[in-house]
């Protein structure tokens, strides 16, 4: 297929799940915040350094801040008209809420996502079913609707739901309605490498090296002593509630979340579709289908080791490296896979200026 | 006779054809079973109907922007007048052998421009008319067009005089649009009007896409393996996009932008996930400037640099060709009978409108005596732009365009005004009103000429006014064409494929407990069905 | 006369560009006057060169350089022999509105671009009014730019309407004979365009016939452009005459004609485009050796 269209088809599916990581990961800072874990204390950070997480709004805000932008973003930084978050003294809710859910001038916020998710599919109308077009059609008509001060005045709650279930939407009208093609997967393999990245960023912000040294496996044993407990446990609740485990963890795993046990969970857990394992072996797959010769793409290559990388590290868990060098190391490959993918399927795409000769 | 509220106060204009009543009043013979349905379903229906029109176009975005009288630019759905325009196959047969000649004309002239020049050698036509017109592609001349065709597809229009005669107004064998309207109204008929169809034998135009997918392949310079075929769009900000994307779904092919096409050596490619493939037919929806920076504009950025090149090695095809407007320009439409006298030895089946040329002194006075009742047109534009109506100005402007037709007189053509005929349509009360109509049938040449039953019907929807364009007030009508003989048999199940019932979620095996029934020693009455067994057997 | 003529041209690029597709008419045709013994084309990077002769006969090649380069150099070398074309004889006014006249120049008669108003354009077409015949006209046409128009480097760009070289009364050869085409025209003579060499320094006097005697042969010159004019011949059909309004004066055997057209843009030596950085440097020579 044309490498243009595949490149879009990939952004629009990068589009759409970054948009719904947003959403989820401002429902977490959200929950944390009213449980009290994020902001007690956060104007030193003291009480957060302690518990060892970083949940904040300025890691939400780091998370989201980092990322490389989507072609079409106006730039790299969120904060239009604000410094980066390690100049400026540390940001709360009243300032990165609104930037990141309905700020159409910040090209990170949610609805920025959406607008430029329904830009492309207008153009790949053709290629997309009609239902996905009309699903992102009005799922970015219906934001637009949004009193942005009122929203978040009366907890955001609603806004971010309606983004998820948008989301679920556009992606089960894929299931249910898209051919079975190059095209789609391509539109998938931009969904799962954002979803892997997304949470590999949140682990990585919300798990620093510190955190995971100290707790070890035998957490949520014998040390029920401290009040940090019960606030280490708010934390990795926001945590599941940022990447949308909770309940698929319960079940999985039948107790109490600790912090540790929850970061494996999401980086490892084959079972749990949202986790970096489950979405690295998506985008296989998908790359698979659309490579005419997979098994000499550095992509799928780089995917395969990575994968089982993963896996070995799983059983091996207790004799292993510490969990955030795991997560750094997934996510520089992850890098790798990115730009891989860019060269092999749309780097023929790139136009640069044309110039003329007399 | 029609005493009814359908047509209340329908006024025929002077002098004009309605395809609805004849002189005496009565209805035509081939439309009087759909004045019986409309009559029947009452103005009520219609009205809502048209309801039921706008919400759906909004909804799928069939949308046109018309500047509102505070000067906002907004949607409105595209107003699809919904009675249809009915041509019987008698009419049909005529336009179509017509078109075809027209088109074999049209084709022969614009190789001839770029080769022999047969026709100026002849005396036809005159080479510097032919020279001095902007669409005379120059960087083609001596290319032949693979397959030997050069206008791929045309959309010419046509125009039915006071005599109900079909005449030709204008030819369009650039990049004429449209045709997605026509298969649009028609599905869009089809769902909001269904009653209209029964027991009419509307022929189907459904199949365009893949005609035009065909004559594409045909003209491929492919001989070994299967071609592929692009449509080239200038991209979304285009007025016909919307049209460019449906022919291209429709047809299965990819929809390509400048940047995706690109030239190596003398064969062009597309830029594809798996690297370079080759493209062997473009059917290209944008002006000849905007083809080649290197051969044509030297500032457009929209090109392809190096296709002109590609084009003259003949590893591609190019739809519609190269050059090819050089013949549809106003100009050389006044030569187009001549032309099929010409090329064809055959004397025209549809007339022109007559057309003067102004650059002739004597009859430029001629024309400038009589330009309040004459048609000014330019010789280059195309839309209705700049076109100027003598019985509709004043003397002001009467006076502004005798200036400008002295001080540049080759740039103009002269036309008698045509009274467009008149089709019944609905105005906005459910009741009917005769309104001005054209008629833009949609031609492909490919091995051989094809034209799907219709074409696009524009009509004015003011009254009195006879522009037809959607930017001015303009709407559209579903063109019927009816298939000729009256049998017509109910298509029925295919033999073999009895009605069967779908299959259902069955009880519980055996089903739940009965009773066991009463050894009544009187005999069984008949067969039962059990609930395994949900379609039983039959009871004799 | 024989000369060997050189044209070079380098192109270098701030960075690496990609897909330079060109097209060059540098290649020198063969006339009534004129033959060509040799050509020869380099590129640098090497790449496959396409061949064909344009709508007005002249000869293009086309090529691309499409991987990452730095770096373009394109280097023609030709061998031409030329004679003096016959002198013209000439006839009056009536012969141009014949129609065998017009029909021959049919699209040389049209205005490629005009400058409707201009005052100083309407003072020369008024002078070209008074000239005896379609000849005179010419070699009036060929005194009178000179005389009112100053040949400045610089002063215009390849693409500069008629206007804007009439505001500033300044221009190179190409400016010259758009001008001497408008003139010509509009009096009813088909003119044309023509690009070429000529083996002089056509803008300092006779600095070539000064090397020439010197026993140096060798000149650096660049791409001229001249006019072709529609003669009606007292016993013959109409002929092309060729006449130089920088030089003042009939082209003669030191012309080296490459090809013609309506106007500059019909025959530019090189027209081109790449992908890649904006800027790059050109250096540009053409040296004809008189043999």
């Amino acid at each position: 297929m044309l490498a243009r269209i595949a490149q879009e088809l990939y952004w629009l599916g990068r589009d759409v799940t970054r948009a719904e990581h947003t959403a989820r990961m401002l429902d977490g800072a959200f929950h944390a915040d009213v449980a009290g874990g994020v902001e007690a204390g956060g104007a030193d950070g003291s009480a957060l350094a302690r518990a060892g997480i970083a949940l904040s709004w300025a890691g939400v805000l780091a998370v989201i801040g980092a990322k490389p932008p989507a072609p079409g973003e106006a730039g790299a930084l969120p904060v239009a008209g604000t410094a980066p978050p390690s100049v400026a003294g540390p940001l709360g809710r009243a300032e990165i809420a609104p930037l990141l859910t309905l700020d159409t001038e910040s090209p990170a916020s949610v609805v920025s996502c959406v607008h430029r998710a329904r830009e492309r599919a207008r153009t790949l109308r053709d290629v997309v079913s009609a239902e996905m077009w009309e699903a992102l059609n009005s799922f970015y008509l219906s934001l637009a609707r949004y009193d942005l001060e009122a929203a978040l005045a009366t907890g955001p709650y609603s806004v971010y739901q309606e983004v998820k279930e948008r989301c679920a939407l556009f992606w089960g009208l894929l299931e249910k309605t898209m051919l079975r093609d190059e095209a789609r997967s391509f539109l998938d393999a931009g969904g799962r490498i954002e979803e892997a990245d997304m949470v590999l960023r949140m682990l990585r912000v919300a798990i620093p090296a510190a955190a995971a040294e100290g707790q070890g496996e035998g957490e949520g044993e014998g040390e029920g002593e401290s009040e940090g407990e019960a606030a280490r446990e708010a934390e990795a609740l926001a945590l599941l509630q940022a990447v949308g485990g909770f309940q698929a963890f319960r079940r999985h795993l039948r107790r109490a979340p600790a912090l540790s046990s929850v970061g494996r969970f999401l980086l490892y857990e084959a079972q749990y579709p949202g986790s970096v394992r489950a979405s690295l072996e998506a985008l296989r797959d998908a790359l698979e289908t659309a490579d005419r010769a997979p098994r000499s793409a550095p992509p799928v290559l780089r995917l395969g080791r990575l994968i089982a990388e993963l896996e070995l590290q799983q059983r091996m868990a207790a004799v292993s490296e510490p969990l955030a060098a795991s997560l750094a190391r997934a996510a520089d490959e992850l890098e790798l896979i990115d730009r891989e993918i860019d060269e092999r399927y749309f780097a023929v795409a790139a136009v640069a200026a044309l110039h003329f000769e007399r | 006779m029609l005493a009814d509220t359908l047509i209340d106060g329908y006024a025929i204009p002077e002098g004009c054809y309605d395809e609805l009543l004849a002189p005496g009043g009565e209805p035509r013979a081939h439309v009087a079973a759909m004045v019986q349905t409309l009559r029947r379903m009452g103005p009520q229906a219609l009205l809502e109907a048209g309801r039921r029109r706008d919400t759906i176009f909004m909804q799928q975005g069939i949308t046109f922007e018309v500047a509102g009288s505070d000067g906002a630019r907004r949607d409105r759905p595209f107003p699809l007048d919904l009675v249809p325009r009915v041509l019987t196959a008698g009419e049909w047969t005529v336009i179509k052998r017509g078109l075809a000649q027209r088109i074999r004309a049209l084709n022969a002239f614009v190789d001839d421009v770029y080769h022999a020049r047969e026709i100026v050698r002849a005396g036809v036509v005159p080479w510097s008319l032919i020279v001095s017109r902007p669409s005379f592609a120059r960087p083609v001349h001596g290319i032949r067009a693979p397959g030997g065709v050069y206008t791929h597809v045309s959309g010419c229009d046509l125009v039915r005089g006071g005599d109900g005669g079909w005449r030709v107004l204008e030819d369009n064998v650039r990049t004429p649009s449209g045709i997605s309207y026509v298969l649009e109204n028609r599905l869009a008929m089809t769902r909001l009007m269904p009653e209209l169809f029964a027991g009419q034998r509307v022929r189907p135009v459904e199949n365009y896409p893949s005609l035009l997918l065909e004559a594409l392949q045909a003209v491929a310079p492919a001989p070994e393996s299967e071609p592929t075929v692009v449509l080239w769009t200038p991209g979304p900000l285009n007025s016909a996009y919307f049209e460019h994307a449906f022919l291209a779904r429709e047809m299965g092919i990819e929809l390509v932008e400048a940047s995706d096409l690109v030239v190596r050596d003398a064969t062009c490619y597309m830029r594809t996930t798996a690297g370079l493939e080759r493209v062997h037919t473009i059917y290209r929806r944008l002006d000849d400037d905007f083809i080649d920076p290197l051969a044509f504009r030297a500032d457009s950025m929209l090109g392809v640099p190096g296709l002109v090149r590609a084009y003259r090695a003949g590893s591609v095809a190019i739809a519609n060709a190269i050059g090819t407007g050089v013949a549809d320009d106003k100009a050389i439409y006044h030569y187009v009978p001549e032309m099929i006298r010409f090329y064809l030895t055959e004397e025209p089946i549809l007339e022109n409108v007559p057309t003067y040329l102004l650059s002739d002194p004597k009859l430029r006075a001629w024309v400038l005596g009589r330009l309040h009742e004459l048609v000014i047109k330019p010789t280059s534009e195309s839309g209705g732009k700049g076109v100027f109506i003598g019985p509709q100005a004043s003397a002001a402007e009467l006076e502004r365009e005798a200036t400008l037709i002295e001080a540049e007189p080759e740039l103009f053509i002269a036309q008698e005004l045509v009274h467009l005929s008149t089709a019944p349509t609905e105005t906005g009360d459910g009741r009917l009103a005769p309104r001005h109509v054209d008629l833009r049938p949609f031609a492909l040449f490919g091995e051989e000429i094809r034209i799907v039953p219709g074409g696009l019907t524009r009509v004015a929807l003011e009254q009195g006014s006879m522009i037809v364009n959607s930017s001015q007030g303009g709407g559209s009508k579903d063109t019927w064409v009816l298939a000729d003989g009256d049998t017509h048999a109910e298509p029925g199940l295919p033999p073999g494929l009895a009605a069967r019932e779908p299959p259902r979620l069955p009880d519980v095996r055996f089903g739940g407990w009965h009773g066991q029934a009463q050894q009544q020693q009187q005999g069984r009455r008949g067969a039962v069905a059990t609930a395994a067994d949900p379609l039983g057997q039959r009871p004799a | 006369m024989q000369f060997a003529i050189r044209y070079l041209s380098r192109y270098r690029y701030e960075a690496d560009v990609a897909d330079n597709i060109n097209a060059l008419r540098v290649r020198p045709a063969s006339t009534s006057c004129q033959r060509l013994d040799d050509f020869t084309l380099r590129l640098t990077p090497d790449a496959r060169q396409h061949r064909h002769e344009d709508y007005f006969g002249t000869d293009v090649v086309e090529f691309e350089v499409t991987r990452p380069h730095r770096e373009l150099i394109i280097d023609a070398l030709a061998h031409v022999t030329t004679e003096p074309a016959p002198a013209p004889s000439g006839s009056g006014w009536a012969q141009i509105a014949e129609d065998g006249y017009r029909e021959a120049g049919t699209e040389f008669l049209m205005q490629t671009d005009d400058a409707p108003g201009h005052t100083l354009l309407a003072e020369l077409r008024s002078a070209i009014d008074d000239a005896a015949s379609p000849l005179d006209a010419v070699l009036l046409v060929a005194e009178l730019i000179p005389g009112r128009l100053d040949y400045r480097k610089g002063a215009t760009y390849v693409d500069s309407p008629l206007a804007h070289v009439l505001d500033i009364g300044a221009g190179v050869c190409q400016d010259f004979v758009h001008l001497g085409l408008n003139l010509l025209r509009a009096r009813g003579i088909a003119a044309r365009y023509v690009s070429g060499y000529l083996y002089t320094h056509s803008h300092n006097g006779d600095a070539a016939a000064g090397a020439h005697a010197a026993g140096q042969p060798s000149v650096e010159v660049d791409t001229h452009a001249w006019i072709e004019a529609l003669i009606p011949q007292a016993d013959e059909r109409p002929r092309w005459v060729g006449v130089d309004p920088t030089n003042r004066g009939l082209a003669g055997e030191r012309h080296v004609k490459i090809g013609h057209g309506r106007h500059y843009a019909d025959v530019p030596p090189i027209r081109g485009i790449y992908r890649g950085p904006a800027r790059s440097t050109l250096e540009a020579s053409v040296t004809m050796t008189a043999l």
